[in-house]
């Protein structure tokens, strides 16, 4: 039973992540309308940015933090205009388009961190940030301060997030270009200004999970990024894409179901169940569990 | 012929083909990455079939070529109509889960892979003509294929599912059965290539089935043209042979090559360098402005 309840609080965790990934990616994908699929890449690569940073300036956590956060904004600022011109040479909405094109942007991504940081191997934050034990230990449940943090600041960043999204004008403009685009350019909403804001807001969004990830696993590789990136749409497609509501449940019932599995089976194997499990439902609802908001 | 030749001329056969196999599916705007999942099943299969059971490489290679049919076949049942992304991310759960059973069979050489396959036709020589004549043919073969298919009313049908699904159901074309054809054929293609794929090298190793795999046969799709077979088959030898005239220092960073120019081939020149207007205008000088 105690494994149990620590692979939950594990699950949660990880789950937040998720969501947080999942949330980043579905606005994407409702205001500036593309399938930014590299977008953990962008996550992942912010993670080696304040890694970097910390190495240079002996390990300070707040410059970590100001680094990861403004590298993440400015790379999703940079492929900005990208998606855009791929978007109006194809005169519309080209989601086919724009997913190649995040790929390119993945390739690139994660081939400089192969080369560029620690001779491609895994790197790993310092104990002053991830901490060298858990703060709470009841036999074989142990929370480390990276499960709180990710669980806490989660639950502020999403909430925030809705928030904004549902309380106020900028949200209102986001959700009515989300709606009905073409509705929104004739009342004289700002279409490429609010979906320059998603970019910025998500890439927030990027640079925190970034460092809740640093947080909680203490270390990363550079294939990482494929790998959530390939959860982050299951989850997407799972829940239906674009259902940031959807997002928010699927997201934390896969890393409650990956924690779970992987208290009982190895890790690798753990990895490749929950991909079977995605695989199977997107199979049997290629269109997902609550709906498409497309 | 020279060792760096013949993989020049055997690599640049495989990424003909494997790009012709996510080139097809993309007609119907499917992007089928199962295939790569399919060429490392097929590919280690064929592999342990020769090394452990002793069985002839002609066999192992047909095993090859129906494996991935089948799973290819199989699969298409859920996903012959779906969206795009729905496509995308069933091929990328394929390739963790292959990946994911293979690092665990020992059977199969697991992370280590599986080194010391035979020389089909008993010498090295020998070995190099032969696997150079089954992909050529291949190439051939699967070109006069597509080539066919682009010319028939299939061919047409497919560019409507492309243009607009709806308007192309609304004129009878039953989308799902065409995705099935389609995602079935470039997995058979698939399976096949991973067998020869690992026969070039003499080995198999999971380092030759990675996502990489995927971004280059991309780039060669949408640089050469994803409106037209031929635009793969310009491609893949330039984008295969650019990287080997570079210093080492600079060819290490192909794929950030690659990643670069699909990016701005995806900016500047949408369709690709050969577009289906440039085919057409070829086809019509050559037919004397019969067309």
């Amino acid at each position: 039973m105690e494994i149990v309840v620590a692979q939950i609080i594990n699950g949660l965790s990880l789950g937040s992540i998720y969501v947080l990934l999942v949330t980043g990616f579905n606005l994407l994908l409702l205001v500036a309308m593309i399938i930014h699929f590299s977008y953990p890449q962008v996550v992942v690569f912010s993670m080696y940015i304040a890694w970097f940073t910390m190495k240079l300036t002996n390990n300070s956590v707040i410059l970590a933090i100001i680094a990861g956060i403004l590298s993440a904004i400015l790379l999703n600022l940079l492929s900005a205009p990208l998606f855009q011109k791929v978007m109006k040479k194809r005169e519309g909405v080209d989601i086919n388009t724009t997913m190649v094109l995040s790929l390119g942007i993945g390739m690139i991504i994660t081939d400089i961190l192969s080369h560029g940081f620690n001779k491609g191997l895994p790197i790993a934050f310092p104990k002053v940030m991830v901490g060298d034990k858990p703060i709470i230990e009841l036999g074989l449940i142990s929370v480390s301060n990276g499960q709180i943090y990710t669980l806490v600041v989660g639950i502020i960043a999403v909430s925030g997030l809705f928030w904004l999204l549902y309380k106020t004008r900028a949200g209102r403009a986001f959700r009515a270009i989300a709606e009905d685009p073409n509705g929104a350019k004739l009342v004289g909403l700002p279409i490429f200004r609010t979906a320059l804001g998603s970019y910025a807001i998500t890439g927030i969004l990027g640079g925190v999970t970034a460092l809740l990830l640093a947080f909680l696993l203490g270390t990363t590789s550079p294939g990482m990024g494929d790998q959530v990136a390939n959860k982050v749409l299951a989850v997407s497609i799972i829940a239906g894409l674009g259902n940031l509501t959807g997002g928010l449940i699927v997201g934390l019932l896969l890393g409650i179901l990956e924690a779970l599995v992987q208290g009982f089976i190895s890790g690798s194997w753990a990895n490749a169940i929950a991909f079977v499990v995605m695989l199977v439902v997107i199979l049997a609802k290629p269109r997902g569990l609550f709906g498409m908001k497309l | 012929m020279s060792l760096p030749m013949y993989y020049f001329l055997a690599i640049t056969a495989i990424y003909i083909l494997m790009s012709w196999a996510i080139y097809l599916p993309y007609r119907v705007a499917h992007l089928h990455f199962l295939v790569v999942a399919n060429m490392t099943i097929s590919g280690y299969l064929a592999g342990y079939m020769v090394m452990t059971l002793h069985v002839p490489f002609a066999v192992a290679l047909i095993t090859g070529f129906i494996l991935g049919g089948l799973i290819g076949y199989v699969v298409s049942i859920f996903i012959g109509d779906a969206p795009t992304f729905a496509v995308v991310i069933v091929g990328f759960t394929f390739i963790y889960i292959t990946r994911t059973v293979i690092e665990n069979t020992k059977a199969v050489g697991g992370t280590l892979g599986m080194f010391g396959l035979p020389s089909i036709g008993g010498s090295p020589t020998a070995h190099r003509w032969i696997i150079l004549g089954i992909l050529y043919f291949l190439v051939l073969l699967v070109g006069i294929i597509i080539h066919r298919f682009e010319h028939s009313r299939l061919g047409r049908a497919a560019s409507a599912i492309f243009v607009k699904k709806e308007l192309a159901v609304s004129f009878g074309v039953d989308v799902k059965k065409m995705g099935m054809l389609l995602q079935t054929f470039s997995s058979t293609i698939a399976g096949g290539c991973g067998v020869l794929y690992g026969f070039i090298y003499k080995s198999f190793h999971l380092d030759y089935f990675t996502f990489y795999l995927i971004g280059i046969f991309m780039t060669v799709i949408f640089v050469g043209g994803y409106r037209t077979m031929w635009g793969v088959v310009i491609a893949a030898p330039i984008l295969y042979g650019l990287p080997l005239l570079f210093p080492p220092a600079i060819a290490s960073w192909r794929i950030v090559i690659y990643g670069a120019i699909l990016i701005a081939v995806l900016v500047l020149k949408p369709e690709g360098f050969i577009t289906r207007q440039l085919v057409y205008n070829i086809e019509k000088k050559i037919s004397g402005g019969k067309n």
